[in-house]
């Protein structure tokens, strides 16, 4: 990861959902990127893993305790980044519903199981935002979201997860055009990567997961910090000054009609 | 699905969705349209309204265009309570998701679901992020269910036009607030009626030649927004 070295140098950033997956491994992405980061998390128990991930970069650790359908908690984690460390740079609100890998029977389902996705990934896409503002306004920072390439194409499997997803494409979106003038930049990732998901399937089901990486160009799934890390360190670092309003999307050139 | 016999319409009984219904109505068709009171996030209520307008039949395409109003007020996201942002945003969501989740259990195999919503969302708009955040979700869940009912070979696809005639249709008044939608040049055809050309779209994907066509975008602007 020496390609990212310095480029967060003593900034802060905070990443929601940052216990495992591609939270996990973006969180020490932007450690090894120079930063401070607030790994937001449900359960502050589950994020020894992450901690010692961002240790082993050399970065500081800060676990909160982040439910992010919680407003006093997202908020209490932005405050405290900032009151501990001066300042804050980034938000990457990473997290989603637990459900977010289940099938979701659409024609039959209640809006109990919408409000489950919603509200972690459309609500809080929201909330964080405003929370964020006035210490991002500050520091020209960035606010970044992980999308999803369901979010584009939409998934039969998945119909709230693509629907909320893609609503995050459309905040990203109008949200640049309005935080345009505060220097504030707002983008997306839309990533194919290793997830617990996944890796449950390797196990379980070996023979799909070779099936979806035979659709890979690149052949493999995506690596949470060595592949998905790096360019959403980018776009939250002054590389990427002049980017706003995007999703990349980083699949192996899984997706490539998007 | 050469000559569709019924078609139902969900609207707010406002703008583009009131208008296409009041121009099927005039040329003839047989239409439908829920009542614009209805609240169409409530799946119980949404149900009944349409078994009783639907009977014991099914309808063969059905116009969804449905965006709350709220949604259309101008206001950087740092002044929404969280009432307004859920109004604004969230609850032409849900209502997306229970109109299409009933709109299963009325609609023929082989019928066309077209859902019609403004372009805001493809460049993004100052102001109008919970907008914005709506019709992309609402677009993308479409192409979700497109998948999921083409086994039944219904397609559902989304035309979208510029929010002025989304807003409007064919009421010209002009007490309306419109929002301002900061646009880089001019349609690149003739101004025309909106409604008309929506109409010819869903037309045309009635037809048995658009069989095929299923969770696709069609802009309907004049050439305003030419996505890349």
């Amino acid at each position: 990861m020496s390609g990212l070295q310095g480029l967060m140098e003593g900034r802060v950033v905070l990443v929601t959902g940052a216990g495992a997956g591609v939270g996990r491994g973006v969180a020490a992405a932007f450690a090894s990127a120079g930063a401070i980061v607030g790994i937001g998390v449900r359960r502050p128990e589950a994020a020894e893993e992450t901690a010692a991930a961002v240790a082993a970069t050399g970065g500081t650790p800060v676990i909160l305790r982040c439910d992010v359908t919680d407003a006093e908690q997202s908020a209490a984690s932005i405050q405290q980044l900032v009151a501990d460390y001066g300042r804050l740079d980034a938000v990457v609100h990473n997290a989603v519903s637990g459900r977010s890998s289940e099938a979701t029977d659409f024609e039959n389902t209640t809006l109990e199981e919408w409000e489950d996705h919603s509200s972690v990934t459309v609500r809080a896409t929201w909330r964080l935002a405003v929370q964020a503002y006035p210490h991002l306004q500050k520091t020209q920072g960035a606010y970044l979201l992980m999308s999803s390439p369901a979010g584009i194409e939409g998934s039969e499997r998945a119909p709230f997860y693509s629907a909320v997803k893609a609503a995050q494409r459309g905040f990203v979106r109008a949200l640049a055009r309005e935080w345009g003038p505060d220097h504030i930049r707002v983008n997306s990732v839309a990533p194919l990567a290793i997830s617990p998901a996944l890796e449950n399937m390797k196990i379980l089901e070996p023979e799909r997961v070779k099936r979806i990486e035979g659709l890979v160009p690149l052949g493999r799934l995506g690596d949470p910090e060595s592949d998905i890390g790096p360019p959403s360190v980018f776009l939250c670092s002054d590389e990427a000054r002049y980017v706003t309003g995007q999703t990349l999307v980083v699949s192996g050139g899984r997706f490539t009609s998007l | 699905m050469a000559t569709p016999s019924r078609t139902l319409v969900i609207s707010t009984g406002s703008g583009i969705g009131a208008s296409v219904a009041a121009r099927l109505h005039a040329r003839g068709d047989a239409v439908i349209e829920t009542d614009s009171a209805l609240d169409l996030s409530d799946a119980g209520a949404v149900a009944d309204s349409l078994r009783s307008l639907v009977g014991s039949g099914t309808v063969d395409r059905v116009v969804l265009a449905a965006i709350d109003p709220s949604a259309f007020r101008a206001a950087p996201i740092t002044l929404l309570t969280e009432d307004q942002w859920d109004q604004a945003a969230e609850y032409s969501m849900r209502a997306a998701f229970i109109v299409l989740q009933q709109v299963h259990a009325v609609i023929a195999d082989g019928g066309r679901v077209v859902l019609i919503l403004p372009t805001v969302a493809a460049t993004g708009v100052a102001d109008l992020v919970p907008l914005c955040t709506a019709v992309e979700a609402i677009r993308v869940m479409a192409k979700a269910v497109a998948r999921r009912w083409g086994s039944r070979s219904i397609t559902v696809n989304t035309i979208e036009v510029e929010l002025a005639a989304f807003m409007l249709g064919d009421n010209d008044s002009t007490d309306a607030v419109m929002p301002v939608v900061p646009v880089l040049g001019q349609p690149a055809l003739p101004s025309g009626s909106a409604v008309d050309d929506v109409l010819g779209l869903v037309d045309m994907l009635a037809t048995p030649a658009a069989g095929a066509i299923t969770g696709a975008l069609l802009v309907a602007d004049r050439g305003t927004v030419m996505q890349p």
